[in-house]
């Protein structure tokens, strides 16, 4: 709200959610507010098409249908045209996981970090989605930002890019995070021997800092791919991976029950942490 | 045939000689089309950026080849430049790069983006209260896309009247998902439609400056390979080939003797 008062060019599409929250936006900018209803491919498009002649617009509904199911729309619309848009989702992951594998998603930020010139954000809190928000939006460029209804409440020093060293003990293990699992994560291996890095820019990622701990062993920990992906870009590291199987979650209950089946919660992230840190030698 | 528009056939054919590159039928069938198009809306060629000029988008991809001959014979760049067809360096792909090309206003050739790209354009130009327009010309082929139906309908549901699209009938859809009576089907949606011969400029223009109350869907019936008996009769064959020389000779004179 606070934005669109200040910039006209900001323009809301909504694929027929979260339409309550925004109808202050609604009453005071009904030309700037559309409704456009279930059908996630044309509002990729007619985002990029606002953008084009000058907007810079919002698109905004469940994760795996505005990525999964709009891929070659934001491929060919926004980033091959070069017409810009910030897609901003809600459901990541598991946050709904008791309607099953058609609404959870976990493979967006890796599919669309695969696309030239695609800004990939992860958002972790309210505090950096409302930072990364403000300094991303206005760029023209397409910006994808991943928003979850479990954010963490850990406060981290925010700028787009740039990845945040939250432990640095000289271990020889480095766990790599990012998003709100950083919450069970942080918790798991508080008092334990291993450096911690986290990010909120999933792309593009923060090379120089991966590089600092190309020494060490590093051990992505992702309730998502992409960021494993990422963290790979840069040569000759020794990274392993821990989030998701190889299989849909065909389980329903909540985020934690699935986070707990899959090894992402805090007890599970604990002993898997205090396994790789025993390994011997240091940086 | 107008003799504008069969030099337009003309200039594909040696392209599409040359080059061993271009769908010929799916460029003669827009050919009178595109002709009418630059007729009625504001541009510039000197000026492809012109803020006040209106927009066209070629969702059918496919016929980039006739889009160029239209756009070299306007003025947006050098006619021997079309020589350079497909070429690694050219500018000129067969389908076409907004980025590379002066006058396209964007990059198409994967089936059902450009239309949902002109209903996101016509919406910002509303909101900004400006006067230009937007026309989109769209395949009976590509409506096979699903986004095609989408957008039409948002088209439809924001009222969009300064979205005009025309739809060529050109029979493509026949050799595989038939989309049959696409007027009532557009009708159906909640747009303005009319039916013309596509291959009439006149008709054409006159329902491309009739003022619109929403969206409106100019049902353009076509032919594939209008113009050259051995296209016509022939579409599977034709549909992505580029002629011999015998066969760019008996074409040429097929022009000559063909009444559209």
């Amino acid at each position: 709200m606070e934005l669109a008062a200040q910039d006209d060019r900001i323009a809301l599409i909504l694929g027929d959610v979260s339409v309550y929250l925004f109808s202050d936006f609604q009453e005071k900018y009904p030309d700037r507010f559309y409704n456009m209803g279930i059908c996630e491919n044309t509002l990729i498009s007619v985002t990029a098409g606002l953008s084009s002649q000058g907007f810079r617009p919002f698109v905004h509904t469940i994760t795996p249908f505005i990525t999964e199911r709009s891929f070659e729309q934001i491929k060919v619309d926004m980033r091959y045209n070069g017409f810009g848009g910030n897609i901003v989702s809600c459901g990541a992951s598991f946050d709904y996981a008791w309607d099953g594998a058609t609404h959870h998603c976990y493979t967006d930020l890796a599919i669309l970090r695969l696309l030239p010139g695609m800004e990939v954000l992860q958002p972790g809190s309210r505090k950096e989605l409302d930072l990364l928000l403000r300094s991303r939006y206005n760029n023209g460029q397409a910006t994808y930002f991943r928003l979850s209804d479990h954010p963490h409440d850990i406060d981290v020093p925010v700028e787009f890019g740039k990845g945040v060293l939250l432990k640095d003990r000289g271990a020889s293990v480095t766990v790599m995070t990012a998003g709100p699992i950083l919450g069970n994560v942080l918790e798991a291996c508080r008092d334990l021997d291993v450096n911690l890095v986290y990010f909120h820019t999933i792309k593009p990622i923060d090379k120089e800092l991966v590089r600092r701990f190309k020494n060490t062993k590093i051990l992505v920990i992702h309730d998502a791919f992409g960021l494993y992906e990422a963290v790979c870009e840069v040569p000759e590291l020794s990274v392993s991976y821990h989030g998701l199987p190889d299989a849909f979650c065909g389980w329903y209950g909540t985020l934690n029950d699935i986070r707990k089946k899959i090894g992402l919660d805090t007890v599970s992230l604990r002993e898997l942490i205090r396994q790789k840190a025993g390994a011997p030698g240091k940086r | 045939m107008i003799p504008v528009c069969k030099e337009i056939r003309q200039d594909i054919l040696r392209i599409s000689r040359s080059s061993g590159h271009g769908h010929i039928g799916t460029c003669f069938s827009v050919v009178e089309i595109l002709h009418a198009i630059y007729g009625v809306i504001r541009h510039d060629p000197k000026n492809p950026s012109w803020e006040e000029r209106d927009i066209f988008i070629l969702s059918k991809g496919h016929a980039a080849l006739g889009h160029y001959c239209v756009l070299a014979r306007l003025g947006y760049f050098d006619i021997k430049e079309l020589d350079s067809f497909g070429a690694f360096m050219s500018r000129l792909g067969c389908h076409a790069d907004r980025h590379k090309v002066p006058g396209v206003e964007a990059s198409t050739g994967s089936l059902g983006h450009g239309i949902g790209l002109a209903v996101g354009m016509a919406l910002a130009l509303r909101i900004k209260k400006s006067g230009r327009r937007v026309i989109v010309v769209v395949g009976d082929g590509e409506a096979n896309e699903g986004s095609v139906w989408e957008a039409v309908l948002v088209a439809a549901d924001l009222k969009l009247a300064n979205l005009t699209v025309i739809y060529d009938d050109n029979r493509s859809h026949s050799r595989g998902l038939q989309i049959c009576n696409p007027a009532e089907k557009f009708a159906a949606f909640g747009c303005e439609v009319a039916e013309v011969n596509g291959h009439d400029v006149g008709e054409l223009r006159t329902e491309l400056v009739k003022k619109q109350g929403t969206v409106k869907v100019v049902v353009a019936g076509t032919k594939k390979g209008a113009g050259c008996r051995t296209i016509e009769d022939n579409q599977y064959e034709w549909h992505r080939k580029s002629p011999s020389d015998a066969e760019l000779e008996t074409l040429l004179r097929e022009l000559d003797e063909k009444t559209i």
